[in-house]
């Protein structure tokens, strides 16, 4: 044993422990940060914010659960939140009593729950909510907490925001301090988590160091991990100061150097837990920025031997080309798919189309604000008989002026910018100054081109930084002087200076002149009085001027304009109007609308009539949402061929993580996805332009999904689907692109109650539609009995059937009411005081805070008020889809109720189909009550209504009747042998578990009981697989794991694995359910197990579209108790 | 091998679960080829064929530092046990993770017979997983690591001692994991896996 020096240095304590066998000195202070290592020795290693979170809240550790005396834990859980509920209460009203300092209630309706170490201390917090009239959790529940307080989120959690945080805000605790200061509640929105707010603009991101300023733009939801600009900044940096540096050998040096940095750099962002997705992709990136920075040297001396071998060093890292091509086709390589791994990165980073495109989501975060407020009465100003004054403001050569503002010397000297500048390219310029287009140079036009016709144009890369900040400057001095404007480009904007008493002229030139001082850069502006000629004007202000077309000028400006200046008119309309011997606008509006409209279609037909006499009716500031979102890359796609599947699978995923970073950026999900193909026609060359796509054929596919989505998984999975579709050599491939249109936006709205009431109303009305016939039959069957027994009961008022009856008109007021709140005396108290605080808040909002004085003054007479307002409640209860009748069996009126169950079913399912989060569906306890008043035979119940019923209320009912009584049933709808099964708490189904959404994993317990619960519950299912995989596990003899029973599904044919329309939420959720707590079941003791069910379950996903659905709704939840538990990922490849 | 019938069953398991780990690292560092084939001899061990060093180092390297992870494991201090392979910039290749969770409280008498059954399964799928496995680079290293729920006290035994608190070199990203068994029989629940470098790891 000569091993070992480290031997006799004996110094013992420190909890991981080594012995090496090579001596191993390698001391790295960079910690492992799954955190699995804790300082001090627990039960469990999980953390304690862990244990309480969503998913886990149910039961936090194992070892507590067999110790507890309760019978189950969710119970014990119950009792002891009541117990910290009535401790807070008591203090509370200790607190609030005791004078002088108890502070305003500015809390009010806030319920929040503190996240691991705060500044100050979750106690301190604690003591500004009692005093505040706030709410502290020490449990978090999506129900009662309103907000999350912490300071810090570790990466899993920031990893599956979701998850853990059911959409609740994650705020810093200084929100809750600097409202107590301004003694008011402020929002929350900037006091947002850093971790969470800086994604957001990742977009800018993208180009600039400079988006941390920008992080301040905080959108309310999403996703998370993103961050860490710092790093970004300083790779563009050193992208920057790389391009400029001439010396090809110290070149070689930085770049090993530079290598070797971003290594370092790297590591402590990440040891210190920093979101993870920067570090991966930035040193990719700067090896390709540095292999650019090689290139451009390599461009302008490419006779050095030395080159040659600096560009092996950098290009021998994953480069298998061989080094004896020319040096130019060997950097040009680079530029293709082929050989790019972030090719799409790079490419989008480069892409001015790109910035352009995402420049205006920028510009509404920044100024949404500032325009949203006069779109309300842009209609009316239109009818006022006021002159309008709209001016056109237009940066001159924006693109080039921006770049060489700092270098005044070059502003006479032609100038155009392009990504590149190589004399021979194929590169297309994007813009060029005055003086170079007096050389004839035209933005797309071939950089070989222009430098023939000028051969001393100096060409500029773009500087989307620049841009950026000039582009800012820009729209704040816009709006400054105007408070309507819409913004066309980043460079270019509308003002509507109607009933302005200013001059519009002066009004321009102060504009023009701020901007000029503000930019160094000029601008032009076009006054007139509407956009079109506005336009107009402006063409002919340029460069730096500005024109005024007063009305009566109109005519005389436009007789002589060619017609290609008019908007709308491109190559095509141009050539067709020529043909037809119109050159100018004059003689354009010689031709009569008909014969216009005859030839080129209504529309067009129209606008070039009204354009050509100068009309234009459209107002400024209307900003069009957008109605999908797209990223498409048409340049340098080559894939090498048909084996090469790992190439295009990769590109398609880089390309979803930017489809799904825009959707983020502009706050979107979406739900139908197209993949359109770029394919190269079969007779076509290669094109011109170098790695250009040449003449392709365009095709698509695309699908939709049942939820709106962004994540980038989904976006991958989806988009592979799809190019599988196509059957492509993807040796034709040009171009590829993805679009996500029907989009729904996930911020505010989708919280918002007033939104789920109307979206709910017309579901509500769909079902209503379909229990029409049932509704009809309850109504005529109850309402001779029923009115009698009105009579009769009406005195004690809380008669079933008048609930019943309210039920029946509860349908039709759903149809009248749901858009507009009931009246405030219609409300019933206790039904409000015991609606979640989030809930509450909304409601109170769209009743402008009566609510609450309403609940203070209820609190003394609440005895007679609930009496009194049995009317209402039922009508509340409506509104909350709480489908109280459930089971509220009439003793007289036995044989309605599977009737009424069918009309409950009906609301059941229309909140299935709204799909809305928040509801609260609780059925009440006096269902249980009731089980005598269940029928007593099957001969009562109608069996097909049963099978109709969906499988939760189906269950209840079976297991409300007695055992003997479902000895009939069992006939019936069930067939296999079933034990007596505990009662199941009706109160546990919420709506929010029918949402399959990657939230929380229902109450039940499905792995639990003999037979397990999920088997009698898939059992009873209408839905086919879940009965197949219900039968699986009792062929396997009861003993059989999840991945036993996946196996043997595995051969079943097709047509069984997958589930109609009907059944499709009901199979989805259910698996997602049964999914996710044999993870949490599982995950601690058997990752093996887990394993297995997700390849098996990833084989059912290419072939069933439920399974692939609940795949991908189930992988998200796998992955982050994966990395709860081990600190990692775990290997799913696509490959086998 | 003597196994006495007074001992308590969690200190069986333990020294049970020890030999296996043994066996075990043995095994893995024969699949992954780090030395020549020629330095491991066929044994038998629970009825089934498992290489062992021959090299008497080798061989006494991986015993002693199993072995005296014993009281360790017996206290139930012992989370994990790590064989690392690494390339010559000490950067980790591959990481082969027992993840061990004995229970303490487990009262009644050891079944070993079921605890082998489950353990043979272990060493038949460790045989065969070289596919799951990563090449190693040349001049590649390797060490044994255990990750401990807590500092040993100082001056628990003598062997103890023997182990040093460390910090190896670690990924930057969450690795990928890939289970290779998961065994559960009570008082043991063992677990290997396999993590690799996640593809977004920043390459030296």
């Amino acid at each position: 044993m000569s091993l070992d020096s480290s031997r006799s240095a004996n110094s013992s304590g420190g909890q991981k422990s080594k012995r090496s066998f090579n001596n191993s000195t390698s001391s790295n202070p960079s910690n492992y940060s799954n955190g699995n290592n804790n300082k001090k020795a627990k039960p469990s290693q999980k953390t304690l914010g862990a244990a309480s979170w969503g998913a886990n809240s149910l039961s936090p550790s194992r070892s507590s659960f067999r110790n507890a005396p309760f019978s189950d834990f969710g119970s014990y859980m119950m009792e002891k939140n009541r117990k910290l509920h009535d401790q807070f209460d008591a203090e509370a009203s200790t607190s609030s009593h005791s004078g002088s300092d108890s502070g305003k209630p500015i809390f009010h309706g806030i319920s929040i729950f503190v996240d691991g170490f705060t500044i100050p201390s979750s106690q301190d917090l604690r003591g500004y909510m009692l005093k505040h009239g706030g709410r502290f959790e020490n449990y978090f529940s999506r129900r009662r907490v309103t907000h999350i307080i912490c300071s810090n989120l570790p990466d899993s959690k920031l990893k599956n925001l979701r998850s853990f945080s059911g959409g609740l805000p994650v705020v810093k605790p200084l929100w809750i301090l600097d409202s107590v200061v301004a003694n008011k509640l402020l929002s929350w929105v900037p006091y947002q988590l850093d971790q969470l707010a800086n994604n957001q603009p990742r977009l800018s991101a993208f180009f600039a160091p400079k988006s941390s300023s920008v992080s301040k733009d905080v959108k309310p939801e999403g996703s998370s991990f993103k961050g860490g600009t710092s790093t970004e900044a300083y790779f563009s940096d050193l992208g920057e100061s790389s391009e400029h540096s001439r010396q090809i050998s110290r070149e070689t040096d930085n770049l090993v150097n530079r290598n070797s940095n971003a290594s370092l750099v790297t590591e402590p962002t990440s040891s210190c837990g920093r979101p993870f997705e920067v570090t991966m992709e930035k040193p990719n990136n700067i090896d390709a920025d540095d292999e650019r920075s090689v290139r451009n040297e390599l461009q302008t001396s490419p006779y050095q031997p030395s080159a040659l071998a600096t560009s092996n060093f950098v290009e021998n890292h994953d480069m298998t080309g061989s080094p004896s091509s020319t040096v130019s086709g060997l950097s040009n390589h680079r530029h293709s798919t082929i050989e790019d791994p972030n090719f799409v990165e790079n490419y989008f980073k480069n892409s001015r189309l790109h910035f352009i495109g995402t420049w205006r989501n920028r510009y509404h975060k920044r100024f949404s604000s500032l325009s949203n407020g006069f779109n309300s009465r842009s209609s009316n100003i239109k009818a006022s008989a006021q002159k309008t004054a709209i001016v056109h403001v237009d940066m001159d050569c924006f693109f080039v002026s921006v770049v060489i503002r700092d270098r005044p010397e070059l502003k006479d000297k032609p100038v155009a910018v392009c990504h590149s500048d190589n004399p021979k390219g194929t590169a297309e310029i994007s813009s060029a100054n005055y003086p170079a287009r007096d050389y004839g140079i035209r933005a797309g036009m071939f950089v070989r081109d222009a430098k023939a016709r000028c051969p001393h144009l100096i060409i500029f890369p773009y500087n989307f930084v620049a841009y950026e900040e000039v582009a800012d400057q820009f729209y704040n001095i816009l709006h400054k002087h105007c408070n309507k404007v819409q913004a066309v480009s980043c460079d270019e904007a509308f003002l509507d200076f109607t009933g302005s008493v200013e001059d519009p002229q002066i009004l321009a030139s102060r504009i023009r002149k701020e901007v000029i001082e503000t930019t160094r850069c000029t601008a032009s502006a076009g006054i007139a009085g509407n956009m079109l000629m506005a336009r107009l004007a402006t063409r002919t202000a340029k460069p730096d001027g500005q024109f005024f077309i007063p009305p009566e000028r109109v005519d005389d400006h436009l007789s002589q304009l060619p017609i290609k200046a008019l908007p709308g008119i491109g190559h095509v309309l141009e050539e067709k109007l020529k043909k037809q011997n119109v050159w100018t606008c004059g003689q354009l509006s010689m031709i009569s609308k008909e014969s216009l409209q005859k030839d080129f279609g209504m529309k067009t037909g129209e606008m070039l009539w009204d354009y050509s006499r100068g009309v234009d009716d459209r107002s400024v500031g209307v900003i069009q949402v957008s109605k999908s979102i797209c990223a498409e890359v048409n340049w340098g796609v080559r894939f090498k061929d048909v084996k090469d599947f790992f190439q295009s699978q990769n590109f398609l995923s880089n390309l979803c993580k930017e489809v799904s970073l825009r959707l983020q950026g502009c706050g979107v999900q979406g739900r139908t996805f197209t993949l359109k193909i770029k394919k190269r026609r079969k007779d076509a060359e290669e094109p011109i332009k170098y790695m250009g796509c040449g003449d392709c054929e365009n095709l698509s596919h695309s699908t939709t999904v049942p939820v709106a989505t962004d994540d980038v998984e989904v976006l991958q999975r989806i988009s592979k689907q799809l190019f599988g579709y196509f059957h492509l050599d993807v040796k034709e491939i040009r171009g590829i692109g993805l679009q996500v249109s029907r989009l729904e936006s996930e911020g505010l709205e989708r919280n918002s109650l007033k939104s789920w009431l109307t979206s709910a109303a017309a579901s509500t009305e769909e079902a209503c539609n379909n229990s029409c016939t049932a509704l009809v039959r309850s109504d005529t069957d109850c309402e001779g009995q029923g009115n009698e027994i009105l009579g009769k009961i009406c005195a004690s008022s809380v008669g079933p059937s008048i609930e019943m009856d309210n039920n029946i008109s509860n349908g039709e007021a759903f149809l009248n009411q749901v858009s507009e709140p009931p009246p405030l005396c219609h409300l019933d108290k206790e039904v409000l005081e015991s609606l979640p605080p989030e809930i509450f808040s909304e409601l109170n909002d769209i009743y402008s805070g009566k609510l609450i004085d309403l609940i203070t003054k209820s609190k003394g007479k609440s005895e007679n008020i609930s009496s009194s307002s049995s009317n209402s409640h039922v009508q509340v209860e409506g509104a909350m889809k709480t489908g109280h009748m459930v089971l509220h069996s009439d003793p007289f009126l036995q044989h309605e109720i599977p009737v009424e169950n069918r009309h409950i079913a009906m609301e059941d399912q229309a909140v299935l189909v709204s799909g809305a989060e928040s509801n609260n569906v609780v059925l009440p306890a006096s269902g249980i009550q009731k089980i005598d008043l269940m029928p007593l035979s099957l001969s009562q119940v109608d069996a097909t209504v049963l099978q109709q019923l969906p499988v939760e209320v189906k269950a209840d009912i079976l297991q409300l009747l007695p055992a003997h009584r479902r000895q009939d049933l069992s006939s019936n709808a069930l067939s296999g042998p079933s034990k007596e099964t505990p009662l199941e708490l009706l109160g546990t189904k919420t709506a929010e578990d029918h949402s399959v959404s990657k939230g929380c994993v229902s109450e039940n317990n499905l792995w639990a009981g003999t037979p397990l619960q999920w088997v009698v519950k898939f059992k009873v299912s209408n839905c086919l697989i879940l009965n197949v995989l219900a039968e699986m596990y009792y062929e396997l003899g009861s003993t059989g794991t999840l991945s036993a029973i996946l196996q043997r599904a595995i051969s079943l044919p097709k047509h069984q694995l997958d589930a109609n329309r009907d059944s499709w939420d009901e199979a989805t959720y259910n698996l997602c359910d049964l999914l996710k707590q044999y993870i949490k079941r599982k995950i601690e003791f058997d990752i093996e197990e887990i394993y297995i069910c997700f390849c098996l379950l990833r084989r059912f996903a290419m072939k069933s579209e439920v399974f692939l659905q609940v795949y991908t709704n189930v992988f998200p939840y796998l992955q982050a108790s994966v990395g709860e538990n081990y600190g990692g990922n775990l290997h799913m490849s696509l490959k086998n | 091998m003597d196994r006495r019938e007074n001992q308590s069953s969690e200190g069986e398991t333990a020294r049970i679960l020890v030999e296996f780990l043994e066996v075990a690292i043995n095994s893995i560092v024969f699949l992954k080829g780090v030395y020549p084939s020629g330095a491991f001899e066929r044994r038998r061990y629970m009825n089934m064929v498992v290489q062992r060093a021959r090299h008497p180092q080798l061989r006494d390297y991986i015993h002693s530092t199993v072995s005296t992870l014993l009281p360790f494991i017996q206290k139930g201090l012992v989370e994990r046990v790590a064989v690392i392979f690494f390339n010559t910039d000490c950067i980790p290749v591959e990481r082969f993770v027992f993840k061990l969770i004995v229970n303490q409280s487990y009262g009644s008498k050891l079944e070993e017979a079921d605890l082998e059954f489950s353990l043979r399964a272990f060493l038949i799928k460790l045989s065969v997983s070289e596919s799951l496995t990563k090449a190693l680079p040349r001049d590649c290293r390797w060490e044994i690591i255990a990750y401990f729920r807590s500092l040993p006290q100082a001056s628990m035994s003598k062997d103890s001692e023997l182990w040093t608190p460390t910090d190896t070199r670690q990924w930057q990203q969450p690795p990928i994991l890939i289970p290779i068994k998961s065994m559960s029989s009570e008082p043991l629940c063992l677990q290997l896996y396999l993590e690799h470098p996640s593809s977004s790891e920043p390459k030296p």
